[in-house]
Order: structure tokens, then sequence, then C-alpha cells
């Protein structure tokens, strides 16, 4: 089924008024009209286009799995838990600095630190807290501005507005790094390039992070404020279960909320989410259960090996065997996140046949709901 | 401004109504003169102020149209004639003196001119102030033509000397604002002195000018009134053409009369149709009235804009003797004419001509057909919008922006200015409540009260610099005692530009264009405990952030002044413009997505326009101001500006 | 002094808010006024600056005073400052007699869709019994101004051979109305106005 490309108005009524978008950022920034603020995607003028970018890219529209699998693998998409995988290992940074301002191993940080000194790249795109903890997106250009922006928030932050804002000439060679569902995002971009923005190709390097839900922004920063002196955090964490907790860390120790009062900041869209590890990145990245300082990493594309390659060669990460109860650990809780997913989405659309945005191939689904 | 204080006794000069009426108040020697401007009444005080200083007497723009009638009544009091000008709403907001005026009597001759403007070309709303004769039993009288104009304005101090009363003379768009022959009489030299004497000729301990014993007073008011319909049983003013005996005869007064005078020419009509000519509207010359009913069994009421000539003559005929003839009314009442809206020729043609079963034809057919058949793709309506580089464009922008993004559903409370175009696209429809002077914020103010009620969204009242002093004020202190949360957006562009430019308070410079002290609109609001922004609405960013964070506010009442000065006003004092701008086609992305004409489909200055040939916008040049704001929204960078 | 054809004349001029149709009028009016006619002239006002559609009927009478409205289908005269103008009053006001003048420069609606110029021309002529269109704004720039296109018109109203007032009268008038430099580009206008309609 090819898919027909709408309009903003359309996009709000389907995606965004809908309660389906994840502030991913793929329709912000790149015209006057969608902005982010807050935490909300905002319309600021009525825009009488009735094709549009934004709701093209948008990965709450239209969605061929299949399509976008062939574009980035030259398969189509398998269903598997973990995704298109060529290895999965465990690594972590050499770089005791890096090791220092680190979420759980620092080898994103590590990974871009080297594809920027190796001149792969000229900047990377990801997140990064100011002060009082609000998330923004940012353009790194030096080891130095990695390191500001290394550490989880766990809010939604719309980092490809800021591809979006990049102007129409530039030639600067980008990386990003991002949630699965902006990655997903991505890929229908690199699949039918923007137009009147820039060149799609300028991103040469995607890092995909493994996530469960996101929560939003507005009201979990509210709830921060109200119970933390923010300037004081250091580092947020979620412990693996069976801690069910949520930890700010600070230099006179860490303060932990109970999971379930922060549960009802999880965006409501992360529900029909089929991806919890960035299954189109070239590298996609998390933590290790039980085995703190780690990182758990899955390499996917050819550029992804390379640089994970010339990683262990130049001595910038420790590359290690994932230990096999990760594996199946990891793999387990990806499947119940497809699982329920779907289950979601057939519940909203109350058919079978109508799975809202995604479309799969009918084994996949059965095997899914079995 | 005008010609009104020529010395040419006898030469005939083209004014408008409104000049006319200042010509009349000259002749009759007046000494102040007072008014708020107010469309269509504004030249009347205009072309007044352009002659005080040579003419030695004292004209004032008055912080509002209660404290107009207020000062000419004190000048009066003091035995200076005066004369105060104001549109149908101005006459509202002076009512509750006048209401008590009428009791007092004054001292000199003091006029109160009310202009009307039926069809609200220029107005908040559509009022007909003749009621108000007949509520407050004040005489009132109502020219036809320019030369009327002069002439009742002229007599009507006369009149209110002789009556001890306030004398009205009522005018509309159509007289006020347009131009006609005025022969002018001659300019009194005598010089004026004044004295308040106190003394009430009835009872010397009274003071005179109270409106005490009001039950008493308002007898002998009545009185009054019958002492004017005596006078006006024989007024100059009033007259009949046409024949004896009529098939139809029309009772007409004001604008009206030229139009049923023209109708009835081109129904060539002349020996069928009389025209009964009233000019002293309250009270109405009974006798003269019932002398002419008789002239035909069939009446038509040509007026504007309510049935009220209509009316009262009903009630004339009601108390004629059981014997006399009723005549068939046609007017508002029976639906022939509609109690609503201006008149015209047209209208009244067609009127008679359904009374008198006839047909009219203005033109050959064939080229009524050819008319119609024009496309209406070729003549596109011209929306009205704020002039090019008007700042409220600007500032109703950012608003527009910020209320968006604040996401909860905000909106903005208003009034009667060049703003209360923000009702439509010149303001991005943000404009959802329009009423007359200061409502915007006293709306605001209840509003602001029903957070009890699950009431969650932002509200934003404007209102103009002038319109601030003249009626904002009691409702911005009431939200400060009442604990009321709202922001109020004062559009400050140092004058009262709807009307004409003219000064006020806060600009520092009288009517008659003497320097005097500016009364500081962000330090009154300081000391009042309010916090106030000041922005500069060209600066779009820092005006919606500023805007964002008022908004966000909670408690009682807050301030953003949006200030800028008007463009029309600095481009006639300036003639250089600040920028030159122009698009950089190559970088124009025009209809395509990422753009969607922002500028010339959403923004809509005029001087935008988009050539849909090359698929870009422009800049025309006999249009733009380069006032350069465009070149911030343009989402490509597209438009340049250049510091000229 | 000539008489009037036709009593009352029926004049429109035609044009967008800021262009100055207020000032033609009263310039026109006091020509007639010097030569003892009645005249009345009726104003569209509030819209005047504010770049609506904006119209003065002019009444010139040897008898009577005449209402500030010339009635639907009764123009003699339509002078036009802009073209679309124009031929909105023709549809409203023209008839089988009507002579127009106008100005062939379009002011653009803002966000509106225009059809071509040829085409509203076209319709105008079509409408007309007698038309001139004249590019007066292009002439008034290379006199260094827009607001020049208006004297343009008026020279050309002049000029035209159908108008009761000559050459002679209005430039007492512009006299009386102009100051010293003023006055004389205000001529090189007016005398190019009559030339266009010459030609």
């Amino acid at each position: 089924m090819d898919m027909k490309v709408k309009g903003s108005k359309e996009l709000l009524t389907e995606v965004i008024d809908a309660g389906l978008c994840t502030l991913c950022g793929a329709c912000a920034g790149g015209c006057p009209y969608l902005v982010s603020y807050k935490g909300r995607i905002v319309l600021l003028d009525s825009c009488t286009i009735s094709q549009g970018q934004c709701y093209q890219y948008c990965p709450r529209t239209y969605t061929d799995m299949d399509a976008i699998s062939q574009q980035v693998f030259g398969t189509p998409y398998s269903g598997d838990e973990l995704g298109a995988t060529k290895e999965v290992l465990m690594t972590r940074s050499t770089d005791a600095r890096i090791k220092e301002s680190a979420q759980y191993g620092g080898t994103v940080t590590s990974l871009l630190s080297l594809a920027l000194e190796e001149g792969f790249i000229d900047g990377a795109i990801l997140t990064k807290m100011s002060d009082d903890k609000t998330p923004s997106v940012f353009l790194a250009q030096s080891t130095e501005e990695l390191l500001q922006c290394a550490g989880s928030n766990y809010m939604a932050c719309p980092v490809l507005q800021a591809l979006n804002q990049i102007p129409k000439d530039s030639e600067q060679r980008l990386a990003v790094v991002a949630m699965p569902c902006q990655i997903l995002a991505l890929s229908k971009m690199r699949q039918e390039p923007p137009q009147d923005r820039m060149n799609i190709g300028n991103v040469k390097l995607v890092v995909g992070l493994f996530c469960t839900w996101a929560l939003s922004p507005d009201g979990f920063h509210q709830f921060l404020k109200e119970n933390l002196n923010l300037p004081q955090v250091t580092k947020f964490d979620i412990p693996p279960p069976p801690a069910n907790i949520f930890e700010a860390y600070t230099p006179s120790g860490k303060i932990s909320f109970p999971l379930d009062e922060i549960r009802r900041f999880v965006m409501p869209a992360c529900a029909y989410c089929l991806d919890m590890t960035s299954e189109f990145a070239d590298i996609s990245v998390g933590s290790v259960e039980g085995i703190e300082g780690w990182n758990t990493v899955i390499v996917r594309t050819d550029v992804g090996a390379q640089l994970i390659e010339m990683a262990k060669e130049k001595g910038k990460l420790e590359v290690d065997t994932l230990p096999p109860e990760n594996l199946a650990h990891l793999k387990e809780a990806s499947l119940l996140k497809k699982k329920r997913a779907l289950q979601e989405i057939i519940t909203r659309s109350g058919d079978r046949k109508n799975l809202l945005y995604v479309s799969l191939q009918q084994s996949i689904i059965d095997r899914l709901l079995a | 401004m005008s010609g009104v204080g020529i010395d040419a006794p006898g030469s005939t000069q083209l004014f408008i109504g409104n000049e006319a009426i200042a010509r009349g108040a000259l002749e009759a020697g007046i000494g102040v003169a007072s008014a708020y401007p107010g469309t269509p009444s504004t030249e009347i005080m205009a072309s007044l102020i352009s002659v005080a200083k040579e003419k030695n007497f004292y004209a004032e723009w008055s912080v509002n149209e209660k404290v107009a009638l207020e000062v000419a009544a004190g000048a009066s009091f003091a035995g200076i004639r005066a004369i105060t000008s104001m549109k149908q709403n101005g006459v509202n907001v002076a009512s509750d003196f006048l209401a008590n005026l009428v009791m007092s009597g004054i001292g000199a001759g003091l006029v109160l001119v009310s202009c009307d403007d039926p069809s609200t070309l220029s107005s908040s709303n559509e009022q007909d102030l003749r009621n108000i004769a007949k509520w407050l039993d004040i005489p009132l009288l109502e020219p036809a033509t320019f030369q009327e104009a002069k002439d009742m304005t002229k007599w009507a101090f006369d009149l209110a000397e002789e009556l001890n009363s306030i004398c009205m003379i009522r005018s509309v768009t159509r007289i006020a604002h347009a131009r006609g022959n005025v022969r002018l009489g001659e300019l009194p030299k005598k010089e004026q002195k004044a004295h308040f004497d106190s003394i009430c000729p009835v009872v010397p301990t009274l003071p005179k000018f109270i409106s005490y014993p009001s039950a008493w007073l308002h007898s002998q008011l009545h009185a009054k009134l019958d002492k004017a319909r005596e006078l006006f049983e024989s007024s100059p003013f009033n007259w009949y053409t046409g024949p004896e005996e009529a098939e139809l005869l029309i009772i007409t007064g004001g604008s009206c009369w030229l139009y049923s005078l023209e109708a009835v020419k081109a129904l060539k009509l002349e020996n069928k149709v009389g025209i009964l000519k009233l000019g002293t509207i309250w009270p109405l010359p009974q006798k003269f009235i019932e002398l002419h009913l008789s002239k035909s069994q069939k009446i038509l009421m040509v007026e504007e804009i309510d049935p009220f000539l209509e009316g009262s003559i009903k009630e004339l005929v009601a108390d004629l003797p059981p014997d006399a003839p009723r005549p068939t009314f046609y007017g508002k009442h029976s639906g022939h004419i509609n109690a609503y809206g201006e008149l015209n020729p047209d209208l009244v043609i067609e009127v008679i001509a359904s009374i008198m079963n006839l047909t009219y034809e203005s033109r050959p057919a064939e080229y009524s057909k050819k008319a119609e058949e024009i496309p209406f793709t070729y003549m596109p309506p011209r929306i009205m919008t704020f002039c090019p580089g008007c700042p409220h464009r600007a500032t109703f922008w950012a608003i527009k922006n910020a209320l968006r993004l604040d996401g909860r559903d905000g909106f903005v409370t208003g009034d009667i200015g060049c703003y209360t175009l923000a009702i439509g696209p010149a303001g991005f429809f943000q404009m959802r409540t329009m009423y007359c002077m200061g409502a915007g914020a006293g709306v605001a103010n209840g509003l602001g009260k029903l957070g009890q009620f699950g009431f969650t969204q932002p509200v934003l009242a404007v209102c103009g610099d002038s319109t601030f002093f003249h009626a904002a004020i009691p409702a911005l202190i009431n939200g400060i005692y009442n604990k009321s949360n709202f922001t109020l957006v004062i559009l400050d562009n140092n004058a009262t530009a709807m009307t004409g430019f003219q000064p006020h308070p806060g600009t520092g410079i009288t009517g008659m264009g003497e320097t005097t002290t500016a009364v500081d609109m962000e330090a009154l609001c300081r000391s009042l405990g309010l916090q106030v922004d000041v922005c500069d609405p060209f600066d779009l960013e820092n005006s919606t952030a500023t805007l964002l964070k008022a908004i966000a506010q909670d408690g009682g009442p807050r301030v953003v002044i949006m200030r800028r000065e008007c463009e029309l006003v600095r481009g006639r004092r300036d003639k250089k413009p600040p920028y030159k701008v122009h698009v950089d086609c190559d970088k124009c992305l025009g209809e395509a997505c990422g753009c969607d004409r922002l500028c010339t489909r959403v923004f809509g200055c005029p001087g935008l326009v988009w050539d849909s040939e090359s698929g870009k916008a422009t800049i025309d040049e006999t249009i733009c101001t380069g006032c350069g704001v465009c070149a911030d929204i343009c989402p490509q960078g597209a438009i340049i500006r250049e510091a000229v | 002094m000539k008489t009037l054809t036709k009593d009352p004349l029926n004049l429109i001029i035609a044009g967008v808010g800021g262009q100055g149709n207020v000032m033609i009028s009263l310039l026109i009016g006091k020509a007639f006024i010097k030569e003892g006619y009645f005249v009345t002239i009726g104003e569209t006002y509030g819209a005047s600056q504010r770049s609506g559609s904006v119209m003065s009927h002019l009444r010139i009478s040897r008898e009577n005073q005449y209402s500030p409205f010339i009635p639907n289908g009764r123009a003699d005269i339509i002078l036009g400052m802009e073209p679309v103008e124009t031929l909105r009053i023709l549809q409203q006001f023209g008839n089988s007699d009507v002579i127009t003048i106008a100005n062939s420069r379009l002011i653009h609606a803002a966000g509106m869709e225009y059809p071509s110029l040829d085409k509203i021309v076209e319709a105008i002529e079509g409408l007309s019994a007698k038309s001139w269109l004249i590019n007066a704004t292009d002439e008034a720039m290379k006199l260094g101004d827009p607001i020049f296109a208006n004297m343009i018109l008026i020279g050309a109203l002049v000029g035209s051979g159908i108008f009761p007032i000559d050459k002679k009268s209005m430039e007492l008038v512009l006299r009386e109305s102009f100051p010293g430099e003023k006055f004389d580009t205000n001529m090189v206008a007016f005398n190019k106005g009559m030339e266009l309609v010459a030609q």
C-alpha cells in the first residue's frame, strides 16, 4: 500500500490531537507553522498545503516497515525481537573523563568523539540538559561539548526539529543520537529526501538508544522542580527491576521515587511503539542489566560495524561478549514491548486489520499476537 | 485644516458638514469648545482647534466625552458660550451628566452635537441619538444640508439661552463628512468675560447649577419644551414642497431630505408626491405637522435610523379629534424601510416606487446585464487591514504566537480603535470580544474571576493608549482591587489614531499644540503596584516571550505596553523609510511546503504582493513603508531589509 | 464658463484608501464652487487610510444641492485611480453614456488573486461609452512620488474635453491650494495628464 501524504490539518487530527505524538520533532522546525514548545507540538497558523513533509515523515502516519527495512538493510522487516543485527556486544569507554560523565559505559560519547576526531563527522545532534535539567537539542562539535551532553534525562526531546532547522546549503556531516521513533522518522526522510531543507545525505551516522518509554517534558519537569533542588542533581537513573524506582543523584546521596509515581508522566503515545532497541540505527546502545558501567551495543549496519572496529583498534572502547542471560532478557523485554504495543494498537483501532499507522506482514502480526 | 475661520461673510465655501457646524459655532461667538475624537464628529473640534488661537477662544481634546460635556458646561455656567461635539457613543458616555444637566438649566448658550453613524461605517454599534432628546427632554435640531448645519448651529446658541436649556444638534455621517455649499455669515468681534454667578433666580439660597429638587425642576423642564414647541411652529427649518393634494406625503428630516428630493425627481413624481421637511426634530411642531398631515392619505416616513419621527407623529395622530382623517403610514413599522442601516436615494426610490406601483430603471437593461456578467474574480474585495508598517500587525502576531504556544486556549478581549481590525485576518482573528471604549479591560475582569468554576484560559485584554485614559483605568483598578487574573496589553502608538492622530493625555501635547505634562502611563501603572513590561512590537521575539511570561502568571492583573509610534504619523514626519525591503527570489519558497506563502497569505501586509506568475512574493514599493518586520517573518530569510 | 449638458453632473472618483481621492475631489469641487455651482461631495471615510475601496461622489448642479450619493447606474464620468476599483464602480454606477478616465496601475488587495490587467481594461472599455486608460503612476514616479498620479488624472479630466472646467479655472484652484514649488511640480503633472489624453 502506498502512503497517501496529507497535510498539517490531518497531522493534527490523526496524530497530535489523537494522542499518538511522541514529540520526535520530525514535523517541527521545517516551516513556520509547526514548532515544539514545552512538550507539545504547536501549530502557529493554518497551513493550506494538502501534502506536507510534516505528515510525510511523521513516524505515526502510515509506515511501511518492509520498505524501511529494505531502505536501511536491503532485507524485509523480520519482526525479530532485536531487529536486524550483525553483532551484539558489551562495551565501555576506556577514557576516564568519559566514564565519569557517563550514564552507563560512555559508549555513545566515545564513539562520537572518535568519529569527530577521525573527521568522519563534523558534528553530532543530541540532547543536552541545562542546569535545571530542561532537555534541549544541541549540536556538539567537540569532545568537550559531547561530555556536556552525556547522561539520560528520560524526557521526550524533539531532536529532529534541530535537523529540520539546519541551513539548506550546509555541508556539515552529522551524527544523530536518537530514540526509536525519531530514527523511524529519519528513515522515512532517507527514503524520500526532504525538499528545500538540508541534504539528508549529510547524516552519516545514526546512534539509537534503547527506550521503553519517554516522560512528558512539561509535566515531569514540573514534578522534578517541585521535589528536587535540580541544579544539585548530577544524574538520573532508572535501575533495572526489581528496584522499581526512579533515582536522582546528588552530592549528598541518591533520592529515589517509586516508579509508580513517575508512570503518570509517561507519554501516552509510547504505548503504541513497537521498537525498544532503535532497530533502524547504525548502532543501538543501552544499559547492561545488573552490570554497572557497561553498555549493550547492537551493531546493525556496515557503517556501525566500521565504527566499532575503529574504536577497538584505537583502544577507545573495551569490548566484551554480552552474557547470554542478558541477551535473553533483552530479547524478552523487547518482544514484550512489541506484543503490548500491537495489542494497544488493535484495542484502539478495534480491528485486527487496522494497525493505525504501521504496516506489517501478516505472519509477523500473527506471531506477535500468538 | 480648513478655512472655517475665513473672514469673508457672503462668500460661498465648500465645507463638510462638520466644518459648517464649526463655522456656525464661530459665528455664534463661542468661547470654549471641547470634544473627544469620534468618527464622524471629529472634524468639528479639529477645525475649531485650528482657528482657536487666531480667534481667541479655547478648544481642547478632553480625556473622554463625559468630561468634554462637563468642560463645556463649566464654561456655560460662567457666561461663556460653549460647544461640545461627539459621536453617538460619546453621548452615551456623557449621558449621566447630561441627564442631570437638563434639570438645572445653563448659563450662556450651550450646544451638544451628536454625530451618528448609521450602518456603523466607523463605529462599534449603530444607535440613533435623537431618542435621547425625547428621553431627557432636550430641544433637538437636525440639519438636512450643509448650509443648515451652519445656520442651525448658530441659532442653537440663541435658542439655548432663550430656553435656558442645553440644545442638541444631530448629524449623521452623510452630512458630517459630505461637502457642500455654505454661505458664510459675519464673525462676531466682541470680547468675552467669564464670571460664575451661582445664585438661583427663584430661590436665592439654592445654587443655580444643581439638579435638585428634581421633580420640580422636571416640571420646569417640560415647560421649557412647551416653549420650544411654540418657537418651532414657525421655524424656517421646517417647510413643505409639493402639491396641495398629494398622492403620497413624505415626512423626513436630516440627510433623508436630499435623498427624498432626489428620489421623487428620479421617478418624475414632483406633482404627485409632497415632501414635508422637518429641521426641528424635538419637540415636534405639532400644529405645523397636523396642518400638513391632511395633504395626503398616505404618509411615508423617511428617517435614519429608528422610527423616531414615525412613532412620535403617530402619537400626534392618536391625539387628533376622533373625526380627523387617519392616514396610512409607511415606514419602518410597516417594514417598507429598514429600521437599521443607512439610507440612500436608491432605497428611497425603491420604496416610493413600490408604494406608488411604479417600475424604475436607472439604466438600460442590456447594460445592467453586461455589468452583472463581469466575473467576480475581476474585482477582488479589499479586506480592511492594518496599514503597511502598523505596529498592531506585529503586536497581534506576537499575541497570536504567545497564545498558541501557551496552549490553554487563551484569547483577547478588546474594544474600538484601529486595533479592532484584529477581529479579522488583519490581526489573525485574535480579538474575540469587541464593544465600547474600555470594554476589553472590563470584560477581562469578569473572566479573570472564574477560576473557581474551572476556568483556565489566559485572558488578554487590549486597549489603545487613548482608550486607556478614556475608559480603561477604572477597569484596571477594579482588577487590582478585586484580584482578577488577566493581562492588559496597552497598544501605545502615541496617538488617537483611528480618528486622525489627535493627541491625548499621554502624548504631552494639547489639542491646541502646546506642550504639557505627559501622563506617564507606565509610571501610573507601576504606582498602582502593577507589574509592567514595555516592549517594542517590532521585536517579535521579545514581545512574544514577554507576553508568554505575562499570561503564564497568576493573581491580579499585569500590564504589557506595546509601544511604537503609529506608522502614518511617523511616515508624514520622517519622509525617509527606515529600511529598503526586497525579496530574494532565489530564496523565496512561495507556495512550497516550508512556507505556503506565509508573508502574503497570513501576515498580510499590503506591501507584500504575491506574484502568481513567478510563484514568488514581491514588495510593492509604492505601498511598503520600509518597517522591515516582514524580514523576521520569512522562514527562508528571503525578505531582505537594508538600513537606508 | 461652460454650462452643464446634464444637470446634475455626476462624477465618481474611485480608488484605494490612501491614494488621495479626497484631495482630488476637493480640488475639483472648489473649481466648481468658484463658478457658482452647487457642489455636493460624498466620501467614504474610515476605510480611507486603511487600504480599503474608496470612492468620492461629486454632484454638480446649477439648480440644487444634491445628496452625497449618486444613485446606482447614474454616473456621468468616472475618474479611476486604480483599475479594479474603476471596474467595481462601473458595475454599480455605470450606464451606456458613462465616460471613464482611469489609471492603469493595479494595487493588489492583500492576499487576493488577481486577473490580468488586460482583462480588466477590456471590461472597463466594454462598460464605457468612451474611455481613456493612462499610466499615471509610472509618469508620477518619474516626477518622484506616486501621489502625483492624482494631478495627472485631473489634467486628463480637464484635457478630455468632456469636462465643464477648463485649464485656467483649474490652475487658479491649484495656485490657491499649493504654495510655491509645490504648485510648479503639480502643474507639470497636470500638463502631463492633459498630454496623455490628447494622444
